[in-house]
């Protein structure tokens, strides 16, 4: 993956939020503030149109604008976690121009440790990270295996899949959700339906769909 | 909704334009952007004080910034978060040499924000940056040992900013600032009364039902859930409820000196407040504690909700002098005595 493809991965990105907005705003609804649609599509739009105006060649510089760009667009408490983890990826990738397979999964670890450092979750808290965490140990072990990046994007985006499913019966800690106490187990985690997204994805786009 | 606006989209651009207009000795902003509020006036060496948050509390944030006071507020959209890109503007409009303090409320997308903020001012201009959230409102659970703090930050927040507005004035270093201001967050408690909601100007409709005849008692600033709703009860009855969770969670024996603050969440009028002011002073009386200095009227609001709240802060001898300093702002003026 070149910048430029970074750059289009961004843009798909852009584009599964807003075909995705409406399923968005019901998950969220069901217990927050139904919100999450708008800020996912604008905020990955913002940072898509951010690297796609830019002649920069750093994948890591150009994530780093590009969670910038999502920052100021979309400064709601998803927008600036999904901002967070970009910027951090920018910041773990600086100087490199080209990702292979361990390279992209350097790229989802660092956006994962942005979002956590950000928002202080633990995996099992119901959240984002449930769904990318099984997509990381999915890639960590697909690369030990030495497999190719097209079956190991296919295994991360099933694992994010499962993920996101398995945070129903999850207690909720952070968030509107908590709020809820026990009965926040019988609903999905919207954050991990957008991590689960993500990684479908960029799945598709390492293998030509 | 019945609202003296324009159109919903215009509220907040249209009222900061306001601000500016009728304040222009006291007020400006960074760059372009009318959202990053600063003080017009600089003071070489001194600690800069920022704050921000969303818009509807006027006089909260952006009135605490002026002499004595803060010195920058970054302002978000009604009851959203401003954007990183805005708080660092204004850390580095206030950024004296000395570094900065964030003093906010503790809300998710605030600490996001101003943490990402924080880190954008050190890695890309090399601003020192401390923060103290401010959250307590006795109503949301206390934290469990070793948690950060849970609780929401609402009115006594205008105690943390006095006095260390009032400590950065008086030269002394961030971690010093930083230091007084922890002190006035752990001495202060709130709590809250909401008798009627507010309603967001893009929503259009109230934020939550109430009834008439109804009122809630610890509902937070944006509507969070309270502790108890039923029927609306006099006064002296609606404080006797009040005081004691404040009371409770304070280490306080009899002869300790407290600052009290009574604050209208929008729609109650000061005669209210004073009735219950009045009722205030009479238990702390019984209960033996001094009021130091008391502050009656709109500190920290909810739009056109109807409600008050009780901010009690233990003050020493310490927090005493920061209290008394002088301090001028667009909003709040206080003179030595």
């Amino acid at each position: 993956m070149d910048a430029k493809a970074f750059a289009a991965l961004l843009a798909r990105w852009a584009q599964v939020m807003e075909d995705n907005k409406e399923e968005l705003i019901r998950l969220d609804g069901l217990c927050g503030d139904s919100d999450l649609g708008l800020t996912m599509s604008a905020g990955f739009a913002a940072a898509a149109q951010e690297a796609a105006a830019s002649e920069e060649q750093d994948i890591g510089k150009l994530s780093y604008m590009a969670g910038k760009a999502m920052a100021s667009a979309v400064p709601s408490t998803m927008g600036t976690l999904m901002a967070s983890g970009l910027m951090n990826a920018g910041k773990a990738l600086r100087g490199r121009e080209i990702l292979d397979a361990r390279g992209q999964t350097d790229f989802f670890r660092a956006y994962y440790e942005g979002v956590q450092a950000r928002g202080k979750a633990e995996p099992g808290d119901k959240t984002f990270l449930d769904g990318l965490k099984p997509a990381l140990d999915a890639m960590e072990a697909g690369l030990s295996d030495g497999q190719a990046l097209s079956p190991i994007a296919q295994a991360a985006a099933n694992a994010a899949q499962q993920g996101y499913e398995q945070t129903r019966g999850m207690l909720a800690r952070h968030g509107r959700m908590a709020i809820r106490g026990e009965a926040s187990r019988e609903y999905l985690d919207p954050g991990a339906a957008v991590a689960a997204l993500l990684v479908r994805t960029w799945a598709d786009q390492v293998t030509g769909g | 909704m019945k609202k003296i606006i324009n159109s919903p989209e215009r509220f907040i651009p249209e009222m900061l334009e306001g601000i500016y207009a009728a304040h222009p000795k006291e007020l400006t902003h960074a760059g372009d952007d009318l959202h990053c509020l600063i003080n017009a006036r600089k003071h070489p060496g001194k600690v800069g004080l920022a704050t921000g948050g969303g818009s509807g509390h006027l006089p909260l944030f952006l009135g605490y910034v002026g002499e004595g006071m803060l010195d920058g507020c970054a302002i978000g959209d009604v009851f959203q978060s401003p954007s990183p890109e805005q708080m660092l503007a204004v850390t580095r409009a206030i950024d004296q040499g000395a570094g900065v303090l964030y003093i906010y409320g503790n809300y998710n997308g605030d600490i996001f924000n101003f943490d990402m903020a924080a880190e954008m001012a050190d890695f890309e201009h090399g601003i020192r940056v401390q923060s103290v959230v401010a959250g307590e409102d006795v109503a949301s659970p206390a934290a469990l040992p070793g948690e950060p703090n849970r609780r929401r930050g609402v009115a006594g927040i205008f105690f943390v900013y006095k006095c260390a507005g009032a400590a950065a004035s008086a030269g002394l270093p961030l971690d010093e600032v930083k230091r007084v201001a922890e002190k006035a967050c752990a001495n202060v408690r709130t709590l809250g009364v909401a008798l009627s909601s507010c309603t967001v100007p893009k929503v259009g409709r109230p934020s939550f039902e109430i009834a008439d005849d109804e009122m809630e008692i610890g509902m937070g600033i944006h509507g969070e859930p309270g502790i108890r709703r039923g029927k609306l009860l006099s006064a002296d009855d609606i404080v006797d409820e009040m005081a004691p969770p404040i009371l409770n969670d304070l280490p306080l024996a009899r002869g300790d000196e407290v600052a009290v603050l009574v604050n209208g969440l929008g729609g109650t009028p000061l005669e209210e407040l004073y009735v219950m002011y009045r009722r205030l002073a009479q238990i702390l009386e019984q209960k033996g504690l001094r009021v130091y200095r008391s502050y009656v009227g709109e500190y920290a609001t909810s739009m056109e909700m109807a409600g008050a709240s009780i901010s009690l802060m233990k003050v020493d001898g310490e927090l005493k002098g920061y209290l008394d300093a002088q301090a001028d702002t667009p909003f709040f003026k206080q003179y030595q005595q």
